[in-house]
């Protein structure tokens, strides 16, 4: 008995300090990038619709994607407030916030912003697509399967609508 | 020889008699000796029984009374409460002048060089400015210059570290607002040692307590020199107090001179010194003692007087205020700069001789020091913060929010929403348009508030509760509750827009007299504020006149419940009765309250709580709690979307048609005033793209003041917003909402081309279905009416 738990003594700590070193996930293999990000680039041929943003909101931008990847999504979303401090209707920061909220299970806020994102937004391409995936992601875990759908089905839309309001 | 040897007898029987009587004498002189040594003896172990007896209990009874006092206030570390730092980037809307309120309220000094962190230069509309390093919440930054230069009120170009401003973003470290303790409610301005001036620490000593360093509460020396000094003038000249038996007396405040209160004070001076050590001593002593009284408030601590009589930080004082001070010790009403400017004087350069005699300062300091003016400012300023209203909110905020634990950390770092430069702009607002109103002939006793709202966040950046700069013996801001007219009415509205099928803009109301029999008995018959009534009009025509007779017709059709549900979900959660007048604002709310309220339609329908605070750090820069952005969206956006353009119209042709020229900017702004029963309460809240505003102007005492939403409190709302950057309101319409061209007199669709053609939106399914041809098209110029000018302005 003796000679089987000393072992196991010394490999429990080993796998626990292996456990809390592990890196985050990479940023490729994570929900929103195979559920969101990658199939709205995927389908965006089209003419695509993006807000002019200040040098100041792209580089906080920046230093939110870099905490990001890092794994660190409460700095992320720090400087992503920032950024929305200066562009609060910005569509594309709005899409960002929805996106680290869906990483960080908040789907609630991950609906709502992309909502929000919509609303201020073009309606059609890449964003568009973006905030219906998450929408559709989001409805998903809060267990809506017929929301979700219907989120699903107005991504695939967005790349043939014509802007409502513009 | 008988007579012989009987008197030899008695001779030898008289000296054994006289020997014994001498011996007896001896021995009871012994005796008595003994029995007085004994008595005496007695009589001090009595003396030190009692002494015992008495004395312990007694000096352990000071003790306690001294250790509670002192635990009590012994002040640890309180906690810094930041204003929001200020971010600088090119493209940025700022006025020179703001950017000079920033600088200043953050503590920065203009120089010749901007050499040292913490100063800037300005030449012109360019700026050098050497920011502070400073720990963020979330992360540090280290201190770094950069140059900027301000055109047309913007930030034209910004240079500097690109290693820290990286591609033209670096903000400033932000003003601290206050030192607070979140669970106490006393608002002081405590020092800790590392604030205090080495001038201060040694002057003190200097001038009142050379040997605070050595003695162990009372100082015998200096008891000895003070009685000789009293003796020769006759009376009481000079105290021989200590530092530490100064602070004890101001613990029990008493001007009684008498011996036992004496004994008390050095018996307690003692003890505090046997339990507490001198560092600490010194601290709890800056922070306490009495230094001038301000109204019924008492003036403590040298921070707290700093402020008071020079509007600076303690840390920021020169030698001859420090001076001043210390010199203020001795007699805080005698040497009173503002009501004794000469006693003060003579006192002040007193104390600067006394520096100079002691080698503290140079001689030539000495005569600079003496030269200068008092320099105390002409009117104190109350309270211990700059924005106490704004201080207040947060206190709330964090009670409300953070567990006890956690607030009674020491020195926490509290990262707060507050802009200075706005909140130095709302203030003007208030304190100079009462005055303007009063000039006006409106009455003397007018009080105001004002809440400023980032639409986007929620985030409060400023709070003004009261007419005179930094009072806040009542909060308006935060607890008038008061009647809110008018400005209920777009809820009514709103409501209306949300059935839909049954309303739009253009849908027909009546405005006609309305008799309601009421559960007393009595009949309530609202009347228009013009005393007529307008007949049939579209439901856009109603709000933007704000007409009470066609909003209780169509409130009475959606229901009072409904509209009460809706102040629930717009955040408020105060009591609302469910009666007719609610609909005409016969309901008690809170400035903050309407804010909160605004900002949900301001936003577009994506409501936010408001919040004053964004983090709190630990001492140590650990972050103890954030608070989010999160979003609560309300249902019906479409129809919030399509209220927002109505309240344009308010500001465009109705009720608030002056506020352009009061503002003096074109751009599109919406709003709605608010006026209850006898002119008792001015309301006006105001949105533009990024801030939404309310302002309230009326008598503490509630009676009539003769004032209306748009002669008081919009003209306060003007004046904050002369000072912001405005920009238009954003009327893109949500998913499920759009704009039609339609003939509002046909209730039809038409041609853009007709001259009675209007943009207007509609929620989907809302809009005319039939078309009207028209007669009279206009030209492509006279195309550019009121209407549209918000579809070509600069959305």
């Amino acid at each position: 008995m003796k000679a089987i738990t000393s072992p196991l003594c010394l490999l429990v700590p080993v796998l626990l300090v292996a456990c809390s070193s592990q890196p985050p996930t990479s940023i490729e293999d994570r929900e929103v990038t195979t559920r969101v990000r990658a199939p709205a680039k995927e389908e965006s041929a089209g003419v695509q619709v993006y807000s002019l943003q200040n040098p100041a909101v792209r580089q906080l931008t920046a230093q939110a994607e870099g905490a990001e990847r890092a794994g660190d999504l409460d700095l992320a979303t720090g400087y992503l407030e920032r950024a929305l401090r200066i562009q609060p209707l910005d569509p594309q920061l709005l899409q960002y916030m929805a996106e680290l909220k869906l990483q960080k299970e908040d789907y609630q806020q991950a609906l709502y912003f992309a909502a929000r994102s919509y609303d201020t937004g073009p309606r059609v391409g890449e964003i568009c697509s973006r905030n219906w995936r998450t929408i559709s992601v989001a409805r998903e875990h809060l267990r809506d399967a017929t929301g979700a759908n219907e989120a699903e089905a107005r991504a695939t839309q967005c790349m043939n609508t014509r802007p409502k309001a513009f | 020889m008988v007579r012989k040897a009987k008197s030899k007898v008695k001779m030898t029987s008289l000296k054994k008699a006289g020997t014994a009587r001498r011996n007896k004498g001896r021995k009871k002189a012994a005796q008595n000796k003994t029995s007085v040594l004994r008595r005496l003896f007695r009589l001090s172990m009595l003396l030190l029984g009692v002494g015992i007896g008495l004395g312990v209990p007694w000096a352990i009874w000071l003790d306690i009374q001294i250790r509670s006092e002192f635990d009590g206030r012994k002040w640890d570390l309180p906690s810094r409460v930041y204003a929001r730092p200020l971010s600088l980037y090119e493209g940025k809307a700022i006025s020179r002048r703001t950017l000079l309120a920033e600088l200043e309220a953050a503590g920065y000094r203009q120089s010749a060089s901007a050499g040292v962190p913490g100063s800037f230069s300005v030449s012109g509309y360019r700026f050098d400015i050497h920011r502070r390093a400073f720990t963020f919440e979330d992360g540090a930054e280290p201190a770094t210059r950069f140059q900027l230069q301000l055109r047309n009120n913007t930030v034209n170009s910004l240079r500097g570290d690109s290693s820290i401003t990286g591609q033209g973003l670096v903000r400033l470290d932000p003003a601290e607002i206050a030192s607070i303790y979140p669970l106490h409610d006393e608002d002081r301005t405590l020092v800790v040692l590392q604030d205090v001036p080495e001038l201060l620490v040694t002057g003190l000593q200097a001038v009142e307590d050379r040997q605070f360093k050595h003695h162990h509460g009372v100082a015998l020396r200096g008891i000895g020199r003070a009685m000789l000094a009293n003796v020769k003038a006759g009376r009481t000249v000079q105290g021989g107090s200590t530092l530490t038996q100064q602070l004890v007396k101001n613990y029990f405040l008493t001007s009684e001179r008498t011996l036992i209160r004496k004994v008390n004070e050095a018996i307690m001076a003692v003890l505090l010194e046997w339990h507490y050590d001198k560092a600490q001593i010194l601290v709890a002593y800056i922070n306490e003692i009495f230094l001038g009284q301000q109204g019924r408030h008492s003036i403590h601590g040298f921070g707290r007087a700093s402020k008071f009589y020079f509007d600076r930080p303690l840390k920021d004082l020169n030698a001859q205020q420090i001076a001043l001070l210390v010199g203020m010790v001795r007699g805080a009403s005698l040497y009173n700069p503002r009501r004794n400017p000469e006693l003060s004087m003579q006192r002040r350069n007193q104390v600067l001789d006394i520096f100079g005699s002691t080698g503290l300062i140079s001689d030539d300091e000495v005569a600079t020091a003496k030269s200068r003016p008092l320099g105390v400012t002409d009117k104190p300023r109350s309270g211990g913060s700059r924005y106490p209203a704004f201080v207040d909110l947060v206190r709330r905020q964090l009670k409300r929010d953070y567990r006890p634990s956690d607030l009674s950390n020491e020195g926490l770092r509290i990262f707060t929403t507050l802009a200075p430069s706005e909140q130095e702009y709302a203030q003007q607002a208030v304190s100079e348009g009462l005055d303007d109103l009063q000039q006006r002939g409106l009455p003397a006793d007018l009080q105001g508030a004002l809440v400023l709202v980032d639409v986007a966040s929620g985030e409060v950046r400023a709070l003004v509760g009261d007419r005179v700069a930094g009072r806040n013996y009542f909060n308006r801001a935060l607890d008038a509750r008061r009647q809110i007219g008018s400005v209920i009415k777009p809820l009514v509205y709103l409501l209306a827009l949300e059935h839909v099928g049954d309303y739009s803009l253009i849908t027909p109301v009546v405005d006609e007299p309305i008799y309601l029999r009421q559960a007393d008995g009595s009949v309530w018959s609202p009347v228009n504020y013009d005393h007529k009534s307008h007949g049939e009009m579209p439901l856009l025509e109603a709000l933007i006149h704000s007409y009470n007779q066609a909003t209780v017709q169509l409130g009475l059709k959606i229901g009072v419940v409904h509209l009460i549900r809706k102040i629930r979900q717009l955040g408020v959660k105060a009591a609302v009765p469910a009666v007719p007048a609610t609909l005409l604002g016969a309901v008690e709310l809170t400035p903050i309250e309407v804010a909160q309220m605004y900002q949900s339609l301001a936003a577009g329908g994506y409501s936010v709580p408001l919040r004053s605070v964004t983090a709190v750090q630990t001492a140590r820069g650990e972050l103890l709690s954030r608070y989010p952005l999160r979003l609560m969206p309300l249902e019906h956006r479409a129809a919030v979307a399509v209220l927002n353009f109505a309240l344009t119209r308010v500001v465009e042709e109705g009720t608030a048609r002056n506020l352009h020229a009061l503002v003096g900017n074109d751009s599109l702004i919406a709003g709605k005033t608010g006026t209850t029963n006898e002119r008792r309460d001015s309301w006006f809240v105001g949105y533009t793209r990024n801030r939404v505003a309310v302002a309230w102007v009326g008598r503490d005492d509630n009676k009539p003041a003769g004032v209306t939403g748009s002669n008081a409190a919009m003209r306060v709302w003007a004046a904050l917003f002369r000072q912001l950057p405005v920009s238009a309101v954003d009327l893109r319409m949500p998913d499920g909402a759009n704009f039609v061209w339609v003939d509002m007199q046909h209730n039809a669709r038409t041609d853009p081309s007709c001259a009675d053609a209007v943009q207007i939106p509609f929620i989907d399914g809302t809009e005319p279905v039939s078309t009207t041809a028209c007669l009279d098209k206009l030209d492509r110029k006279n195309r550019k009416s009121l209407w549209r000018k918000w579809f070509e302005g600069d959305n």
